[in-house]
């Protein structure tokens, strides 16, 4: 009876908010105050006061509730980044982080891929030539390119949150601008501008790296980046629909398009008053008022730079990103058209065909961030490595054979297996990239993300540019040099976890030596390098469950010179 | 019993042979007898929505009785002359009919009996959403099962002489360009909006 009553206070008064680490308590339940203290109170009335409080006082010790007072809905680490994943949860900060962060970058993907499945249209009414489609698509995806590595430092810099909702609605224009576009240039322009909103992808990422810890960052990476991608293939859906529906209101072909624009700009638009008003940078608040209060250390943009470019890493990660993510985009950009043209279909039909591949992605990326978490349980950082050169590579092998098949049903099937394949490396590829910096975390992401368009512009320049190869042609190509281009993994190598080919190093070296060899001795004596400290500590699980069992942590101390 | 199954099988296999009948012909099989003609002159360009077509057609008279016997059909459609097929192959010229792109929008439909052999003429709105580009009319006759068996056109072989120009309309109106700008400022307002009170709030 004492322990029913003592764990029904203990879940609704302690139960809310607290710092338990994982395991310690069966159930979470969101907040709700009222009917949970009126049970308390006639739960306990049978009980001695100073008993009752015993009672409290002891569980909440046991449960390591020390003096501070609890403040999140989710289990916690020491940066208060979140130990749990709960889809179907808003608490702020660290859930409504999520699905702010993937309903916006999901209204970039839907706006910046609004007009391949209109193309039909769009080609008549602005005159068009082939040539002009393929610069338009080169040019969507390229302004993300450097857009990205700023976006990156942007986060480092003044927070996810500011950075994304300023990109958001200052690229909404562009969308606007979509509707009165009336030649071959404006439509390469506005598609250039549009473009740029893509860079959302890197303060997706940073944002749930900030906000959830490593047992889980790659599944909220994985989820978050995936779910965001979907809108590249329900955009394919979407906009035919609401051409369908604005053309039997009355309006003609060539101004229907155009009125439906509207639509995906608004969206974008709304969401980014979303990110502003509602969400918040990290778990402890926004950087600003973190900066202020001296809780955030501010850092200098040319040392960010400076540790983010000279990690090989990171450059190894933004080629084979190209190579699935840029793969990713340009399917977006050519598979609609593709289904029109080779197989005689109606434009919403082959727009159904060509939302299909973009729609995998609402299970197939998180699949691959739970995929990379899953194996680095069991197998640490290198198990990562492996997972994400297997899948790209596979992926690699379905495009080719997609080229190759000519029958509509089967291009349709491998069409959606390979999507599913490239998809997961991309999630995978978001399982390794928190770890290869901290002090430039966004850098790296940026530069990832930004690789990953680099891919999408060169894959459609080579292979999707006017007339040269027939789209057929052009995507077993690509297949081919996706599986080249994933060799490179093989060389990434962290001296504390190894790599592919390699264990960790016969030297002693720990977390610890690796992120804060990021500062040097003047600016760990500032202090500047906690975080990285804390992050090193937290990330140890990246060895795998043979190493944790097998060998201690041996140098706990972080090493004094640089 | 027997006879019934026997009869399913012979149509069956009928049916068969049937089949690659549709979808095979090649325009290049096809006899130029009809004569159509257009009203615009070479070069002429015509506003869609607004302008008027006249197309007359009919078979051509120097030719033997009888050549007109199967059709039953005649289909006339504006098609894209070669100068405004060049770096679009979603109007590529094909021989085999059925993935022929050329002849995109329809202009009449008409029975034709072989008995009544006078010229048939129409006048035709250029409709809205017909593109921006440089055309030729053709007709096709068809037969009872709805085959091409014959054409005219009002052009060269090569698409190269007497062709009009259509200009489209572009799709916009005034509300609508009100608007985009309206929306676009608004946006870009409110970010500077929001960042005025971020200030405001930290200090």
């Amino acid at each position: 009876m004492l322990g029913i009553i003592s764990t029904a206070c203990s879940f609704c008064i302690v139960d809310r908010q607290s710092k338990i680490p994982n395991g310690t308590r069966r159930k979470f339940r969101a907040p709700s105050s009222k009917p949970c203290f009126s049970y308390i109170l006639r739960a306990t009335r049978c009980i001695p006061l100073s008993f009752r409080f015993s009672i409290l006082d002891k569980k909440m010790e046991v449960e390591g509730q020390a003096t501070q007072p609890p403040k999140f809905a989710l289990p916690v680490d020491s940066e208060n980044k979140a130990t749990v994943f709960r889809l179907f949860s808003v608490a702020a900060p660290h859930m409504r982080a999520f699905h702010l962060s993937w309903v916006s970058f999901f209204a970039c993907f839907v706006s910046t891929f609004a007009a391949p499945p209109l193309l039909p249209i769009i080609r008549d009414n602005l005159n068009l030539t082939a040539s002009d489609i393929g610069n338009a698509g080169i040019a969507s995806v390229s302004g993300a390119v450097f857009a990205r590595v700023a976006m990156g430092t942007a986060c480092d810099l003044f927070g996810p949150r500011l950075a994304s909702a300023s990109l958001i609605l200052l690229t909404a224009p562009a969308v606007y601008f979509t509707s009165i576009a009336s030649s071959s240039t404006s439509f390469l322009l506005v598609r250039f501008f549009t473009g740029f909103s893509l860079a959302t992808f890197v303060s997706t990422q940073f944002w749930m790296s900030s906000m959830f810890s490593a047992p889980v960052v790659g599944t909220a990476n994985g989820v978050a980046g995936g779910w965001g991608n979907l809108g590249g293939g329900a955009t394919q859906l979407i906009m035919p629909l609401v051409f369908a529906l604005i053309l039997n209101i009355g309006a003609v072909k060539f101004t229907a398009w155009r009125i439906a624009f509207f639509i995906p700009a608004l969206f974008q638009t709304l969401s980014a008053f979303a990110v502003l008003i509602f969400g918040k940078d990290l778990p402890d608040g926004n950087f600003r008022r973190l900066q202020k209060s001296g809780d955030k250390t501010k850092d200098k943009v040319s040392n960010v730079f400076f540790h983010g470019i000279t990690n090989y890493r990171g450059w190894i990660l933004a080629l084979t990103y190209g190579y699935c993510f840029g793969v990713e985009l340009t399917i977006d950009n050519i598979v609609a058209e593709y289904f029109y043209d080779r197989f005689d279909l109606k434009l919403h039909t082959a727009g159904m065909i060509a939302a299909s591949s973009g729609l995998a992605n609402i299970v197939s990326r998180p699949a691959g961030g739970m995929l990379s978490d899953a194996v680095a349980k069991r197998f640490g950082m290198r198990g990562r490595l492996w997972a994400l050169w297997i899948v790209q590579t596979l992926g690699g092998v379905f495009c080719i054979i997609l080229g190759r098949v000519g029958s509509l049903g089967a291009s349709v099937v491998v069409m959606i297996v390979f999507s599913i394949f490239v998809q997961a490396a991309c999630g995978l590829t978001f399982g390794v990239v928190p770890f290869v910096s901290r002090r430039s975390l966004g850098l790296i992401s940026g530069m990832t993300g930004g690789g990953g368009n680099v891919g999408a512009v060169l894959t459609q320049l080579i292979f999707f540019k006017g007339s040269k190869y027939s789209k057929e042609t052009g995507i077993t190509f690509m297949g081919v040099m996706i599986i080249f281009c994933t060799l490179p993994i093989c060389l990434i190598y962290f001296p504390q976890w190894g790599g592919m080919f390699c264990g960790p190093s016969s030297k002693i070296t720990t977390e610890e030596d690796y992120y804060l060899s990021e500062w040097t001795s003047e600016e760990k004596e500032k202090g500047l390098h906690l975080a990285s400290l804390k992050f090193a500590d937290n990330s140890r699980r990246e060895r795998g469950r043979k190493e944790d069992s097998e060998t201690k942590p041996v140098d706990e101390t972080p090493s004094t010179h640089v | 019993m027997a006879t019934a199954r026997a009869l399913l099988v012979a149509s069956l296999v009928l049916s068969c042979f049937l089949l690659p009948c549709y979808g095979t012909v090649l325009f290049s099989s096809l006899q130029r007898t009809l004569v159509v003609t257009a009203s615009p002159t070479s070069q002429q360009v015509l506003k869609a929505g607004v302008d008027k077509i006249t197309v007359t057609w009919g078979l051509n008279q120097t030719l033997p009785a009888g050549t007109d016997s199967s059709y039953k059909t005649i289909r006339v459609k504006l098609c894209y002359a070669r100068i405004s097929q060049v770096d679009r192959p979603w109007r590529k010229t094909v021989d085999l009919l059925k993935k022929d792109k050329t002849c995109q929008h329809k202009v009449a439909a008409r029975p034709y009996s072989p008995a009544n052999r006078t010229t048939q003429s129409l006048d035709w709105t250029v409709e809205r959403d017909v593109p921006t580009a440089t055309y030729f009319i053709r007709a096709y006759a068809y037969d009872a099962d709805d085959k091409e068996v014959a054409f005219g056109q009002t052009t060269d072989a090569n698409t190269t002489t007497d062709l009009f120009q259509v200009q489209a309309i572009s799709g916009r109106h005034a509300t609508m360009d009100i608007c985009s700008i309206c929306f676009s400022v608004f946006s870009v307002v409110s970010l500077f909006g929001f960042f005025y009170n971020e200030k405001r709030k930290v200090h």
